[in-house]
């Protein structure tokens, strides 16, 4: 008979160590804030472009269900998304959807990016090619490319707002890239 | 980080001087045996040459055809940006004869030769656009060897290239 499952688990996970699971983790918590992010851009967008956010949607979506898995193997608990995510900046015309899906993009390649810090080859190979694919998907949205996807995360901006000040966006979050979750009550 | 990075250049300083001073007592065929440098040296030496020859590639486009300039200039300057933060890994001391795959006089394996420059600008696109993609599998090749934060480095320089063969395959030229 082979090993129980549990002990197995927790064999891996000590294996693993704390910087394989944070590094899980953080790339989950950014495919679930993805996830919540398209949902809001979709619903601004038409036509192509509407097609591609509901095609991305659901690609996060997948990405976030093999991270679950994967967490869950480990014998870790899956960190939960937030009902709701406060968004970098409102979200009420075409371009503005446009701006968040390139800002979820970013951020998605950043938090993939801690799993090719990793020594785990398999890890780093998927990070790698997590990177790549949500480097791809920002260019589409931007129009333009970056010369370092996922070490430098532009500063989120909203179309069409001043430079100095970004408008609206109220300057509380220490790191205003990721829509984070919004605490309720 | 910052105690990493310099244990980092005493590596790349020591693998560039020893083989150097070795050959000073005893004439050239002491070099026979360099010591082994750190993994992340190589691993850096071979990606600054991945880029060296992109940035040749692109040289010689530029030359044929002039009239994509306005497209592939701001795709250069992220290729000279990559080759500064992975030069930037390697320390090398002025004057030495160790090899710098990047430094002018250099002729990297690979360069192209301008017969093999497309003169179209379709053709220059698609040329620099699988240029683009081998040097993307390329910076990827050794990441298992990397240290982490030269694996970061490299994903990350390998994802702008693979965005870059994406731009090159769909610019509309005249």
């Amino acid at each position: 008979m082979t090993a129980r499952p549990a002990a197995r688990r927790s064999a891996l996970a000590r294996a693993d160590g704390p910087a394989t699971v944070a590094a899980l983790q953080a790339a989950l918590a950014a495919e679930n804030s993805a996830v919540y992010g398209y949902g809001v851009a979709g619903a601004h967008l038409a036509g192509p472009k509407r097609a591609a956010a509901v095609r991305n949607w659901v690609a996060h979506q997948n990405a976030r269900d093999a991270l679950t898995a994967m967490l869950t193997a480990r014998g870790v608990q899956p960190v939960a998304a937030a009902a709701a995510y406060e968004l970098p900046f409102g979200v009420h015309s075409a371009a503005a959807a446009v701006a968040l899906a390139t800002v979820l993009e970013d951020r998605v390649s950043a938090a993939y990016l801690g799993l090719v810090g990793l020594s785990d080859p398999a890890l780093r190979a998927l990070g790698a090619r997590a990177v790549r694919t949500a480097a791809l998907r920002a260019v589409a949205w931007r129009g333009s490319t970056l010369a370092f996807p996922g070490l430098d995360v532009p500063v989120p901006r909203q179309p069409g707002a001043p430079t100095a000040g970004r408008g609206t966006t109220a300057p509380a979050s220490p790191s205003p890239g990721s829509p984070s979750p919004s605490r309720p009550g | 980080m910052a105690r990493d990075a310099t244990r980092r250049r005493v590596l790349a300083i020591g693998a560039v001087t020893l083989p150097l001073a070795m050959a000073g007592c005893k004439g050239l065929g002491a070099l026979g045996t360099p010591p082994k440098a750190a993994p992340g040296v190589a691993v850096t030496g071979d990606a600054i040459m991945v880029e060296t020859r992109l940035i040749a590639h692109y040289g010689a486009v530029l030359a044929a055809v002039p009239g994509l300039a306005g497209t592939l200039r701001p795709l250069l300057a992220q290729h000279h940006d990559h080759l500064a933060q992975l030069r930037a890994r390697l320390i090398i001391p002025p004057g030495s004869r160790a090899r710098d795959p990047a430094s002018p006089g250099a002729s990297p394996s690979g360069s192209p030769s301008p017969s093999a420059v497309p003169g179209t600008p379709a053709a220059a696109l698609g040329y620099l656009r699988d240029a683009e993609n081998a040097a993307a599998a390329a910076q990827l090749a050794h990441l298992t060897a990397a240290p982490p934060s030269l694996a970061q480095l490299l994903a990350s320089i390998s994802a702008s290239e693979a965005t870059h063969a994406m731009i090159l395959g769909h610019v509309r030229h005249r």
